[in-house]
């Protein structure tokens, strides 16, 4: 049937072939470990902003459907010697900051509830499931008939928003938690409470925060839509107002500072993890 | 059977050629509206046929809000639009990307549009007539919008200061409704289409209608620059239009009473044309009629002062006034 003397793929071949040389083998191990370059970032953003400037300038579009980098300036310096600006941006910190905070507070402990607790978990995940796909703009009105139009409703749009990302994280992040680990400490005879704290918490921690991450955008976004609710101030407010009037530079300046300020978070939560995350 | 095949086949091509011929004479424009009443010639010329008798084929392009048709002309995506003011159009039409071609609806004594209502605790706490709304929270859906700017001339007629009132903006009429019904505020501007249902679950009271108080020129044809060019197609729209807002003027508003039209043999037609527009039954069309002007004609003088208002409040651009945005050569003036 075979071929004498030639081996086929699957067998192996019993004496002879094999040498015993080595052979030098160029390495191949390099790659896959993408790394931000310090520079390579900014300049490719100079070189957009330089070429819309640049299309603003010799007038290959419109202003009005895109206003250039240096109307954008304008704006932005027009608002910041008014001092509207800054009354802008303390009320929006104000209700991320709440809604963040009230959000990720519940989040967390709801997170490790369903990470914890069968019972918590079968509840849990099915209202998180149900509730966490509907938009919350289509809420708006009966958040208005429950809690008004006072700081309430556009605080509970961020804290709701950020609640259920935050408790998916959580709740990953606990399961992730190699089930070795916890049998050892139990092996030990470590009390529950300490599992959690040492065990547990650590090593839900990365995942918890590329959580916030993420929470921290979608704070950023509703901001916009808790700040339909009848709002005289706001970066939220101030786009919303700039849109329905169609003054599209200072709309893109509200879109400008809120990019600015998701970057400033992002920067944060770099710090953050570096402090929090440095046995890794 | 060969030869049956044959006659459907010669009518098809038949048909194909006097279509082709027809669509060569008409001259063809996308017209922007919104589904209310207040575009109700615009429903009439196209369903009875006006616009193609005076040579045009027209294609109407349906938005659900005032601003987007301002956006769309400006962009050339829609050739007309038809809608209310709006502080938005102004800043457009003051970049030079659109102009006012002629009038279309109006708030006027005796044809309700928009109201003020104010919540069950505010009304019972004595806010019973326009005048006492100094002072009070007042829920529009936009800084700058028709509701803003009549709660503007309420305040010039009886001597308020605008600032005394605080506007909240709600974004959307549904937002509104809710907020008044919470008793959140203790007033609002509302459309008729969106408070009846509120005034019917007895959720706000009616304090008074805005075309009582202070009429105004609340809506209006306007066209880009570029569609301006083509003089034969505007004037044969406008006199397309002028021919439906004399009808409708003649035929139903001139018999509407206590704000509402009768339902019978001679405004039934127009009437319903209206509802399968607009996706209303005939019974809640007869009580929402827009005032038209029956000659199209445009109230000069009050764009004027939307501009100078509105300039005044910050909401439009300053540095040109109401004549530079009116296209003089089409505008029946007022």
């Amino acid at each position: 049937m075979k071929p004498s003397g030639k081996f086929s793929m699957l067998e192996r071949p019993k004496t002879g072939d094999r040498t015993d040389e080595t052979r030098p083998v160029a390495f191949r191990g390099a790659g896959f470990a993408p790394k931000a370059g310090r520079y390579s970032g900014w300049i490719a953003l100079v070189l957009a902003i330089g070429l819309w400037q640049l299309a603003g300038s010799a007038g290959w579009v419109n202003p009005l459907f895109l206003p250039a980098p240096s109307a954008i300036a304008v704006a932005i310096y027009r608002l910041a010697i008014s001092g509207a600006l800054w009354q802008h941006l303390s009320y929006s910190i104000m209700r991320i900051g709440t809604g963040w905070i009230l959000g990720t507070v519940a989040g967390v402990i709801v997170g490790f509830g369903i990470g914890l607790s069968s019972l918590t978990r079968g509840v849990g995940i099915t209202f998180i499931s149900a509730l966490f796909p509907i938009p919350k703009i289509a809420l708006l009105p009966l958040l208005i008939l429950w809690l008004g139009i006072g700081e309430q409703p556009k605080i509970a749009t961020i804290a709701l928003g950020v609640f259920f990302s935050t408790a998916i994280s959580v709740y990953s992040g606990v399961d992730a938690v190699p089930r070795n680990l916890i049998r050892m400490a139990q092996s030990f005879n470590v009390p529950f409470h300490a599992i959690v704290r040492r065990v547990i918490w650590p090593g839900a921690l990365p995942s918890i925060l590329a959580g916030f991450r993420i929470t921290a955008s979608v704070a950023l976004l509703l901001v916009v839509s808790a700040e339909m609710i009848g709002a005289e101030y706001g970066i939220g407010a101030f786009v919303l107002q700039a849109g329905n009037l169609m003054q599209t530079d200072q709309l893109l300046a509200g879109v400008v500072i809120l990019s600015l300020f998701g970057l400033a978070v992002g920067r944060v939560i770099n710090w953050l993890e570096t402090r929090l995350l440095h046995w890794r | 059977m060969p030869r049956f095949a044959r006659l459907i086949l010669a009518a098809l091509l038949a048909l194909a050629a006097s279509s082709t011929v027809r669509a060569d004479e008409l001259l063809k424009a996308r017209v922007g509206v919104l589904r209310l009443s207040s575009s109700a010639p615009v429903f009439i010329a196209q369903d009875k046929g006006y616009f193609r008798a005076a040579g045009l084929d027209i294609e109407l392009k349906f938005f659900d809000a005032a601003q987007p048709i301002a956006v769309a002309t400006a962009s050339g995506d829609i050739d007309f639009g038809i809608t209310a003011f709006t502080a938005g159009l102004y800043n457009l039409a003051g970049k030079g990307t659109l102009k006012v071609i002629g009038g279309m609806s109006r708030e006027k004594a005796g044809y309700p549009l928009i109201g003020y209502f104010a919540s069950n605790n505010a009304y019972a706490a004595g806010l019973r007539t326009p005048k006492d709304l100094a002072g009070k929270r007042i829920a529009v859906t936009q800084v700058g919008s028709s509701f803003h700017y009549s709660l503007g001339l309420l305040a010039d007629k009886y001597g308020l200061k605008l600032s005394d009132m605080k506007v909240l903006p709600l974004q959307s009429l549904s937002n509104v409704a809710a907020a008044l019904k919470g008793e959140t505020v203790d007033a609002a501007l509302l459309p008729a289409s969106t408070a009846r249902k509120l005034i019917d679950d007895g959720g706000a009271k009616l304090l008074g209608w805005v075309g009582d108080e202070t009429p105004w020129q609340l809506g209006a044809v306007f066209a880009s620059p570029k569609t301006l060019t083509d003089k034969p197609l505007v004037t044969k729209l406008l006199a397309a239009l002028a021919r439906a807002d004399r009808e409708y003027h003649d035929v139903i508003l001139a018999a509407v009473a206590d704000g509402k039209a009768p339902i019978n043999e001679v405004t039934k037609p127009l009437l319903e044309i209206i509802a399968k527009y607009t996706n209303l039954p005939v019974e809640q069309v007869v009580g929402n009629c827009a005032y038209i002007d029956p000659d199209g004609k445009l109230d000069v003088k009050n764009v004027a002062n939307q501009v100078e208002w509105l300039q005044e409040q910050g909401f439009v651009d300053k540095g040109f006034t109401a004549d530079t945005i009116i296209a003089g050569e089409y505008v029946k003036p007022d």
